[in-house]
């Protein structure tokens, strides 16, 4: 049985786009919505980390490190309003986000084909428990691959097509 | 008449369970001037949603007073203080009478309508020929008329062609647009103000009634002192005068309205309390929901939401024991975090319990301004005209071919463009033109540093059309005097769906013109012309463009097919849509049969994921396939992004107070209802006020991480750790509060020491669905300036 494989898969799919969209939040602060949810995705990802993690064991995998995902709190708020006054500001702006967002939706759509071969797997070994956690994940990481969608459909006009 | 500002209500006219709200005329005329003396002109107030029906009293070829409609089926007469005594802003000294220009040293200098608006359609030209028709955005209003948005959003949409339109109904009913639409399919209030007679339970959240909607409050006070008094349930951190009058009052805490709401569905599916022939039947989503809703028994959401569990048992009993239940929401929610998501709660218990389209049956997604029905109509805002599916191909296309332009003219490649990210492209650059027509976004957005900033760049042409100078016109290129409501003619549609007509009864001040004017004459500055090379805009008059919009939302939700300003003008005053050739008297409820909008090739929109904001696609429509049933919309609560803190330890909220309007343009120009809250304050809890050591009328300052104000306490009933502040104060009637940004210092806010705007210290962070701005979520310090002095009242 190698399911370990496919729940490090999840593991590390997760803790990337976990990172990546704490990263596009950073750095689009000025784009308050990309700001927010990305911190909020983020941490979900985390979770479904935390979520899994006890079925590694069950698997006989070496547990991952916990990924971090960050708050906000009221120093950023400063430091961001500069910020946008400042990077916000440039044109190019939009380009930016809309490179940040492609490639944080690969991630997320890796993440979703992980949880997909893993689910298979699950039902082949009949783990009804395991097969719980992935239904909720699974669903929640569509749900942020679509919102990168819509996002980056609203984006691309902008960025591609003024000026 | 009794002195209607200490009298907010006016006398009590108690009735029964189904009998008919007694008729009470309120007037009000100048003093000195007769009865017998002045002519009557038929229109409606302009001063909130209720959209009372009243005349207009011109004395001399002035305004001279009001009254309200005794026929009129939405107040039987009624006017509350904002309707009596709100007029008198039209004839206010310092109304903008020509257009002004800003000359290079910066003052702005009066100009011929020619040149000012040559200049608007040079820039535009400019504009578009660098930059393509994303380089330019309108953001206006929900106050004006329905032929002014709908000339606009034709304008805007075919004519230049961007999705960059959006108003200020996105501060206010953007949620209530996009809850309707997410649970019903399509936009548009189900119920009627008459379902005030006949409900025996009355259930509000976040919805100061008293204060917004003074004309409904006096109707439901009116059943609360009658016979069969209707049980009401109140959610609001404060203890309004609302509240006052509650069987139940739940004083929650910030930020937690989708808590409570799965705390009362999680009581109503324990109890049994659910019609599920009903559910069954007519709705989707119940297995999803009762789920969700199990994660919230009352001990978990009375810790989320810090109210006993004992006090949501109690208001869940109420509402499920009702048998005709009205819900109503506003602002409280709309303005709060999960704002979508929790309305739709609020839809689904009136689901769960079949509480929909039937007498005493109803549930109002509230909106604040007085026409924002029209702009989300009309397509002036976040929608397309006539209801329409922006991710329909056939939609677009018939309003292609309803307005003669190719159908890849119409921009449907995602959703119009809301304000909060038109702010986002002209801070980025990208947005080079921007027409502000009839709101005050440097008084009324959040984060007023921020706005300020954005609006000031030299790269950004800013064109203002409004009746007054304002805190925004000090940011304009050109800004461009409008008529008002009494000036024009045209009509607008209330809460319930009530389309009234007002007709103009005096001339506009001085060179001042109606907007659809202004829009026309742009549109013909800038030859706009539909595919066969004809202008774009065929109409000249209102009454033309009424006639075009209503042949537009003919087989949409809002039909108005039926109606005409002739029919209008007749005796039935307030005419509810959908009004067709079969229903000629209107519809009084929607979804008497049960049957939604929810068809995925007629629904107006396919749905969000509500947590993100996430749009459903038309497959994921078809496969959900509500067809004609209604979607209860399930939701987790998650706390919100700026919790207090240590050092900003207050939760901050803003909202309004009964004697004023929006930023007070027009009613701090109303002796009265001036000098009823001159004065910007805050009010407190009187255990912080002890604890801080602050008495009534002390000076504080409140600060955010993003800025500071300076108001006096007022030491009131909420909740504690709870700051309210109103949103209606900025700078324009301070004393050097105008010429150079506002301030004299550049800044436009009266200087640090000055700053007293409401929207200095909110968050800029908007609801992921309905992108309505969160005013009522952020955290705050307060520290005592000054002991005493001034009262505050
Ligand atoms: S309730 Fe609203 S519409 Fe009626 S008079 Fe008052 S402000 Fe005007």
């Amino acid at each position: 049985m190698k399911l370990d494989n496919a729940i490090k898969g999840v593991l590390d799919a997760e803790a990337a786009l976990a990172k990546r969209l704490l990263a596009v939040g950073e750095r689009h602060a000025a784009d308050h919505d990309v700001y927010h949810l990305g911190h909020t995705l983020a941490r979900q990802a985390a979770d479904h980390v935390t979520r899994l993690t006890p079925f590694a064991e069950r698997y006989h995998m070496a547990p991952p490190a916990p990924p971090h995902a960050g708050d906000s709190h009221g120093i950023l708020e400063t430091l961001r309003l500069k910020r946008s006054q400042l990077m916000g500001r440039a044109e190019s702006a939009g380009m930016l986000l809309l490179r940040e967002l492609r490639e944080t939706y690969l991630l997320a759509q890796a993440t979703e084909i992980a949880w997909t071969i893993l689910q298979q797997a699950a039902l082949a070994v009949r783990d009804g428990e395991l097969l719980d956690v992935i239904s909720t994940c699974h669903e929640q990481t569509e749900t942020c691959a679509k919102w990168l969608r819509t996002r980056i459909k609203e984006t691309a006009p902008q960025a591609l097509a003024a000026g | 008449m009794p002195d209607r500002i200490a009298d907010i209500w006016g006398r009590r006219t108690p009735y029964g369970a189904e009998a008919r709200w007694p008729v009470r005329v309120d007037q009000y005329l100048e003093d000195g001037v007769a009865e017998a003396d002045v002519e009557w002109v038929r229109s409606a107030c302009v001063l909130c949603s209720n959209g009372c029906g009243m005349d207009i009293a011109v004395h001399d070829g002035r305004i001279a007073g009001v009254r309200g409609r005794a026929t009129d089926r939405v107040n039987h007469g009624r006017l509350g203080p904002k309707g009596l005594y709100g007029w008198q802003a039209n004839n206010s000294p310092d109304r903008l009478t020509e257009p002004l220009i800003r000359e290079t040293g910066g003052r702005l200098r009066p100009a011929s309508w020619d040149e000012a608006m040559s200049l608007v359609a040079e820039r535009s030209r400019e504009v578009l020929a660098e930059r393509g028709p994303l380089g330019m955005g309108f953001y206006n209003t929900g106050q004006l008329f329905l032929e002014d948005y709908y000339t606009l959003s034709l304008l805007v949409r075919a004519g230049i062609g961007t999705p960059h339109l959006d108003a200020n109904t996105r501060l206010c009913t953007a949620t209530a647009d996009f809850a309707l639409k997410e649970t019903f399919g399509s936009d548009g209030d189900p119920g009627s103000v008459t379902d005030i007679d006949c409900c025996d339970t009355i259930f509000t959240i976040g919805h100061n009634i008293a204060e917004t909607q003074t004309v409904l409050w006096s109707r439901i006070l009116d059943r609360l002192h009658g016979p069969d008094r209707p049980r009401l349930v109140v959610v609001d951190p404060r203890r309004t005068a609302v509240a006052r009058e509650a069987d139940v009052h739940l004083p929650i805490r910030g930020g937690t309205n989708l808590a409570l709401l799965n705390g009362i569905q999680h009581e109503l599916i324990e109890n049994g309390w659910v019609d599920r022939a009903f559910v069954d039947r007519n709705t989707v989503g119940f297995d999803r929901l009762t789920q969700t809703v199990a994660e919230y028994p009352p001990e978990r959401a009375a810790d989320i939401c810090g109210v006993p569990a004992d006090d949501i048992r109690a208001a869940a009993r109420v509402i499920g024991g009702a048998r005709r239940l009205v819900s109503t929401c506003l602002q409280g929610v709309y303005q709060s975090h999960q704002a979508t998501a929790s309305a739709c709660q609020v839809n689904n218990i009136n689901l769960l319990r079949a509480m929909i389209g039937r007498p005493g049956r109803a549930v109002f997604q509230m909106n604040g301004q007085p026409t924002a029905q029209n702009t989300r109509e009309t397509g002036a805002n976040g929608d397309l005209a006539g209801m329409r599916n922006w991710q329909n191909p056939e939609h677009v296309a018939e309003l292609a071919r309803i307005w003669n332009v190719d159908p890849l003219r119409v921009p449907a490649w995602a959703p119009p463009t809301h304000v909060m990210r038109m702010m986002r492209y002209a801070e980025e650059g990208s947005i080079r033109f921007l027409w502000i027509i009839g709101t005050n976004p440097a008084v009324s957005l959040p984060e007023l540093a921020r706005i300020r900033s954005i609006l000031r760049q030299k790269r950004l042409f800013v064109v203002v059309s409004d009746a007054f100078r304002t805190e925004t016109t000090e940011f304009a290129d050109v800004v461009l005097p409008a008529a008002m409501w009494g000036e024009k003619t045209g009509t607008y549609t209330n809460h319930d769906r009530t389309v009234h007509l007002s007709e103009r009864a005096v001339d506009p001040p001085g060179a001042a013109r109606p907007d659809m004017e202004i829009f026309l004459d742009y549109a013909r500055r800038l030859e706009l012309t539909d595919k066969d090379g004809a202008p774009l805009i065929k109409w000249r008059t209102p009454e033309e463009c009424f006639e075009a919009f209503k042949q537009m939302t003919r087989g949409r939700p809002c039909d108005y097919s039926g109606l005409s300003y002739d029919r209008l003008r007749g005796d039935n005053s307030g005419i509810q849509w959908p009004c067709t050739d079969q229903t000629p008297a209107g519809t009084e409820r929607l979804y008497a049969d049960h049957e939604f909008n929810t068809a995925t090739d007629y629904c107006e929109d396919y749905g969000h994921d509500l947590l993100t904001g996430a749009a459903h696609e038309r497959k994921d429509h078809s496969a959900m396939a509500p067809a004609g049933r209604a979607i209860l919309k399930a939701a987790h609560y998650l706390p919100a992004h700026e919790p207090p803190t240590d050092d900003y330890p207050f939760w901050y909220t803003t909202g309004r107070t009964v004697y004023h309007w929006h930023t007070r343009t027009k009613t701090g120009r109303v002796r009265r209802l001036d000098a009823a809250a001159p004065e910007m304050w805050v009010e407190m809890s009187p255990a912080d006020a002890e604890r801080l050591d602050l008495a009534e009328g002390d000076l504080v300052r409140v600060e955010s991480p993003r800025g500071r104000l300076k108001a006096r306490v007022r030491i009131g009933g909420g909740r504690d750790g709870v700051v309210f502040a109103p949103f209606h104060y900025g700078y324009w009637d301070m004393p050097n509060g105008d010429g150079d940004g506002g301030s004299g210092n550049g800044d436009g806010n009266g200087g640090r020491d000055r700053a007293r705007a409401a929207n200095e210290l909110t968050i800029t962070d908007w609801d992921p669905v309905s992108k309505q701005p969160l005013v009522k979520t952020a955290a705050v310090s307060v520290t005592k300036v000054t002991e005493g002095g001034a009262q505050a009242r």
